[in-house]
């Protein structure tokens, strides 16, 4: 009888399992048909390396994949002149793309650099944590996809879940927080 | 074969023969461009994911802080009530529509959808943007100095000064939300903060008595002018002189602020234009052309003679389409990501107008100066003898 509790999707990311292959990349382009073409600026999702740890010879590459972060304080959304960027209840920052004018106030405000111009349909993009997938009960490409595990996707208002799990296990960070945007991808440390 | 004519008024002199030409000319490279534009899109541009605003925007924001700069002196005589500034009224507020309309030109060509955007600011409008609130109040403050000028032109005094004074808290409010557009971002340190609502519109007055100064050269070109004009233009001008003295002073503490604790992206972006890609535009036109020469200029003659004022005035106005310029790009050329492929060998990201870009800026300005030589030849914008 009682109300399903509303969700609140989280991603929790171990970049320690993280080997650069960019198959999450990848499967991002093909679900979000998203094609770069020659431009090197198009993706919803990247991986920064970090560069070496450690010294010889405990030395050890270490890399951190990204993307937008569905901010729970959304600079992005505040800034949109037309309400094209907004949230969902479920935490989720999406886009009606056919209420964005290419301003492009969104792109400066995050401070992520998550968003871009589509080439495909010329207004901006940016992650959607594959919300199609999500609808109909499947997990984002680039976790489906990721050989590693790296990518762990799910409820964190569940407290079963394997994201509240883990972060209750685990040191974990996020990126920037300094900037106040309570991002929804958790880092574990 | 002194034949051409506009409104049965005759184009007289080579002067204006050479006015004319200019305008075409940029008014051409204009149309050049913006087919480009039109056949290309955005690809026809240089802006790209991590610097997505490039010249266009800062041009915009030139026309605009132009049009609000006029409006503040103007309303100086017919709002606030100085006698002595009603006699450049209708002139100002003339160029404050059209160097409005010229702005919102140059961003049509920026903005992806402009016509979405009349749909959408009023189907779905986001109270919290500024972007909005920029839009929604130049929109208004258009309405109000149109009808304004109407009056003026009617000589109506009284419903002139009660639309002027909305015109004029219109456009501040339009012109200090645009400056928020960029302090709201707290992802930019550099732009972020109160400083840059409050700099605009200081440098708006800035702008405003330049451009009255020189719009006062042009007309009285070669004819004497009225002793109440030069009257007014020489206070004009001391107004100019001190408004330079406090942007100065601005822009100093802008610099101070910003190097002096090495705060991460105060800094790197404040170094860019004091010692690095950008510091030929900032110490060269925004420094120099823009407000110190003007200053010294000024400040040598007392403002009394209009012939330097004038210099003084060009002077300014090529620095202060530069300060737009470095104000824009600047805060974007910091990296949010530093190993991303736009990244060059000094850490920093890169802009360089293209030229269909620089071809939208300058018809930009030739529409503006068409306009101006049309309202010229439509109305009526000397003083009325009353
Ligand atoms: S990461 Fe950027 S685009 Fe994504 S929600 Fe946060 S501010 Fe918006
Ligand atoms: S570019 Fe589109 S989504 Fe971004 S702020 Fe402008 S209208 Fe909104």
């Amino acid at each position: 009888m009682s109300q399903e509790r509303k969700k609140r999707w989280v991603m929790v990311v171990d970049p320690d399992k993280c080997i650069d292959c960019k198959a999450c990349d990848v499967a991002c382009k093909r679900e979000n048909k998203i094609d770069a073409g020659t431009d090197r600026q198009v993706y919803r999702n990247w991986i920064t390396s970090k560069g070496v740890e450690g010294t010889f010879p405990h030395l050890k590459q270490r890399f951190e994949p990204s993307q937008c972060q569905h901010c729970d304080n959304p600079p992005c959304v505040k800034v949109c002149p037309t309400s094209a960027s907004y949230q969902t209840p479920e935490g989720l920052v999406a886009i009606d793309y056919k209420r964005c004018i290419v301003c492009a106030t969104c792109i400066l405000a995050c401070p992520y650099d998550a968003r871009f111009k589509s080439p495909q349909t010329k207004v901006i993009d940016k992650c959607t944590f594959c919300a199609h997938r999500i609808a109909q009960g499947k997990l984002p490409a680039c976790v489906d996809t990721c050989p590693t595990k790296v990518r762990v996707f799910g409820d964190l208002n569940d407290p079963d879940s394997e994201v509240s799990r883990l972060l209750a296990r685990h040191h974990y960070y996020v990126l920037k927080p300094e900037k106040g945007t309570k991002p929804s991808l958790f880092y574990l440390s | 074969m002194n034949t051409l004519t506009i409104n049965g008024k005759l184009i007289n002199s080579r002067g204006d023969l050479a006015w004319l030409l200019t305008t075409g000319v940029l008014c051409l490279i204009g149309l050049v461009g913006l087919a480009n534009y039109l056949i290309q899109g955005h690809d026809a541009y240089n802006i790209y994911r991590q610097v997505p605003w490039g010249i266009l925007i800062s041009t915009y924001i030139f026309f605009v802080v132009s049009s609000t700069g006029l409006c503040l002196v103007s309303s100086l005589g017919h709002v606030f009530g100085i006698k002595q500034f009603e006699v450049i009224g209708k002139r100002a507020i003339a160029m404050a529509i059209i160097t409005l309309l010229s702005g919102f030109a140059v961003i049509a060509a920026e903005i992806g959808y402009p016509f979405r955007m009349l749909i959408y600011n009023i189907l779905t409008p986001n109270l919290a943007a500024a972007i909005w609130w920029m839009g929604t109040l130049y929109g208004l403050y258009l309405v109000f100095i149109l009808l304004e000028f109407r009056f003026m032109i009617k000589v109506n005094h009284k419903w002139a000064g009660y639309l002027g004074l909305a015109g004029f808290i219109a456009g501040v409010a339009a012109h200090s939300n645009l400056g928020a557009v960029f302090g709201y971002l707290d992802a930019r340190p550099w732009w972020h903060g109160p400083f840059l609502p409050i700099y605009f519109i200081l440098s708006a007055a800035v702008t405003g008595c330049a451009i009255i100064l020189l719009l006062y050269a042009v007309r009285y070109a070669r004819e004497e002018m009225p002793v109440r004009i030069s009257e007014t233009l020489v206070s004009i001008s001391r107004l100019f002189a001190m408004l330079l003295g406090i942007l100065l002073f601005f822009e100093a503490w802008k610099v101070l602020t910003s190097v002096y604790g090495g705060a991460p992206g105060k800094y790197e972006a404040m170094m860019i234009l004091l010692s690095g890609p950008l510091s030929w535009s900032f110490w060269g036109f925004e420094i120099l052309l823009g407000m110190l020469l003007p200053f010294i200029l000024l400040l040598a003659t007392g403002g009394r003679n209009l012939k330097v004022a004038t210099w003084a005035a060009l002077s300014s106005m090529i620095g202060i389409f530069f300060m737009r310029y470095n104000l824009v790009v600047t805060g974007q050329l910091v990296p949010l990501r530093s190993d991303v492929d736009a990244v060059g060998a000094s850490g920093l990201l890169s802009y360089t107008p293209s030229l269909t870009e620089i071809a939208i800026v300058l018809g930009g300005m030739g529409l503006c100066l068409l306009l101006y030589i049309l309202a010229g030849r439509f109305f009526n914008l000397d003083a009325d003898n009353h």
